[in-house]
């Protein structure tokens, strides 16, 4: 009775109850959005000039730029998270000098600038020509895919190992005393578990990648900020085109989680209901079919 | 009887510089039903994994069918042996159906259908016929654990080995996890187990091999080990658990 009292008298005095807390988080809350939504507002109100901001000339150069960054996105998406996926198998190799080269590699590509990548390749690489001689017309555009997958294919790959070292060492003992090789074991068994562990990493990169290509207005690539920069030098209105810039990026983030979303649930193995495991069995069975 | 299938002979093997195991000589006849008791750490489960190759072994010979286990095509001589784990090891991402299906199909080259059709043939035979659809999510320790020796089965070896198959299992789920092994050693599996289930060592037994500190210490017909151990070591043991 006596340790009663004590522990209720020391918790009234230090800390909080547990509904007392969450008031406090209300209200930070609260106080955050009415804070930041008065000051949106007040700036949409007073600040967006809104003949320009729907001026067919404003939006066309817009719509160009975002077309450009979709292309450019969806391009490197698909190299960085295919190549990220080959350096992720590098980084477990049993061969050493692989798993060094892996390592290697994702230690340069994490560990320096992308801008200083972009710089690289973009400045760099047609200077190893004579002048005149470097192929491209138009580098601008495949320095920046390249630059993007390189960068971000040493993040995907530590996603991807990860992912793998995630699955728990059993699984591979299991697979492997069925009497399958290690490849073998890898394709059928881990990396489909690796790949579910990863993807919430590899999603959440992509999106990083997204606006990464902010950074190409300076390699000279028309993407949405180099449009935004052009507008406001000419009309000295920054918060007209910072509208465009905003929703543009938000369009194509917002997107790219709801796909991610949509895969993750996709290779959800239903822990907990049998129905719904019977329906990804028949879309996984698909796929499946095709290797043999 | 017949002749061994699974033998070993002088085993030895170190993790590092530590030796946990000193030169095992047994063998397992066809149909025999080898039983491998003693304290944790004796080196019984190691023994086990040495037997499929998941650990490699320093000195001596493991011999299946009269053939070296050791230099043997690692892939090829693990479908002849079947492993059971305690942790089950079902893979997640399939069904119960696929993972019985999964190494005929991929290491066998058995067509789907076929695949399937002996993996319902091998669930039904361990009382799991209601549950080929499901996942292993959604299945209680003791279907796993019995999905997982269809699995092993699925393989057709020649040897099964069962490394303490019971051991992360709520109580109540044992039984019918040893009622399928049984069911295996009526029919004549050649088995060779680790377990910390006496009574049911008694019962599924032809040999009991009780280890200690890496070494086989004592190795008798089931009923002469119970009534009256040989050894010391034998007679400690199982005063321990009375």
């Amino acid at each position: 009775m006596a340790t009663q009292t004590e522990t209720e008298s020391d918790t009234g005095g230090v800390m909080m109850r547990d509904g007392a807390v969450r008031r406090i988080g209300e209200i930070a809350a609260a106080g955050f959005v009415l804070a930041i939504g008065g000051l949106l507002v007040w700036i949409l109100a007073t600040q967006v000039n809104y003949t320009l901001l729907s001026s067919p000339l404003i939006a066309g150069r817009f719509a160009e730029a975002f077309f450009l960054v979709i292309r450019i996105v969806a391009i490197s998406s698909v190299l960085s998270v295919t190549f990220g996926i080959m350096v992720g198998l590098g980084r477990i190799s049993t061969s050493p000098i692989t798993g060094r080269i892996a390592k290697g590699y994702v230690e340069f590509f994490r560990g320096t600038p992308l801008l200083f990548q972009l710089f690289v390749i973009f400045f760099g690489i047609p200077r190893l020509w004579a002048t005149g001689q470097f192929p491209f017309e138009n580098w601008a555009v495949p320095a920046a895919i390249i630059g993007l997958t390189l960068n971000h294919a040493a993040y995907v790959g530590e996603a991807v190992r990860g992912g793998i070292d995630a699955v728990p060492d059993g699984q591979m003992e299991a697979a492997r005393s069925l009497g399958m090789s290690r490849v073998m074991a890898l394709r059928e068994v881990v990396l489909p578990q690796a790949w579910r562990n990863a993807l919430a990493a590899i999603g959440n990169d992509q999106i990083i990648l997204v606006k990464d290509t902010s950074l190409l207005t300076v390699i000279a690539v028309p993407e949405i900020m180099s449009v935004f920069r052009n507008i406001n030098s000419n009309q000295l209105d920054p918060w007209t085109p910072l509208v465009w810039v905003c929703v543009l990026y938000l369009a194509i983030t917002m997107s790219m989680s709801q796909l991610v979303n949509g895969l993750e649930r996709r290779s959800d193995w239903g822990s907990d209901s049998s129905m719904f495991g019977r329906f990804s069995l028949s879309s996984s069975g698909g796929s499946d079919g095709g290797d043999d | 009887m017949a002749a061994p299938i699974m033998e070993f002979e002088g085993v030895d093997k170190f993790f590092g510089d530590q030796q946990v195991l000193y030169d095992i000589d047994l063998s397992v006849d066809e149909q025999e039903v080898v039983v491998v008791i003693g304290p944790s750490g004796s080196g019984k489960s190691t023994l086990l994994r040495c037997a499929n190759r998941l650990e490699t072994i320093r000195d001596g010979e493991i011999r299946l069918d009269g053939r070296s286990v050791v230099d043997a095509n690692v892939n090829e001589i693990r479908q002849q042996i079947g492993m059971v784990f305690q942790s089950f090891n079902l893979f997640p991402h399939k069904t119960a159906l696929e993972n019985v299906a999964l190494g005929p199909r991929k290491i066998k080259g058995l067509s789907e259908a076929a695949a399937n059709e002996q993996a319902h043939e091998l669930l039904d035979r361990v009382g799991l016929a209601a549950e080929t659809g499901s996942y292993p999510g959604a299945l209680s320790g003791g279907q796993q654990q019995r999905v997982a020796i269809a699995r092993a089965l699925a393989m057709e070896p020649r040897v099964m080995l069962f490394d303490e198959v019971t051991s992360a299992l709520d109580p109540e789920l044992v039984g019918e996890v040893l009622d399928v092994i049984e069911g295996l050693a009526a029919e004549g599996m050649t088995m060779m187990l680790v377990t910390h289930e006496m009574g049911f060592a008694r019962e599924v037994a032809d040999r009991i091999v009780l280890m200690a500190d890496g070494r086989v210490v004592e190795r008798t017909e089931v009923d002469t080990f119970f009534d009256r151990p040989e050894t010391e070591r034998g007679q400690q043991f199982l005063s321990r658990l009375l």
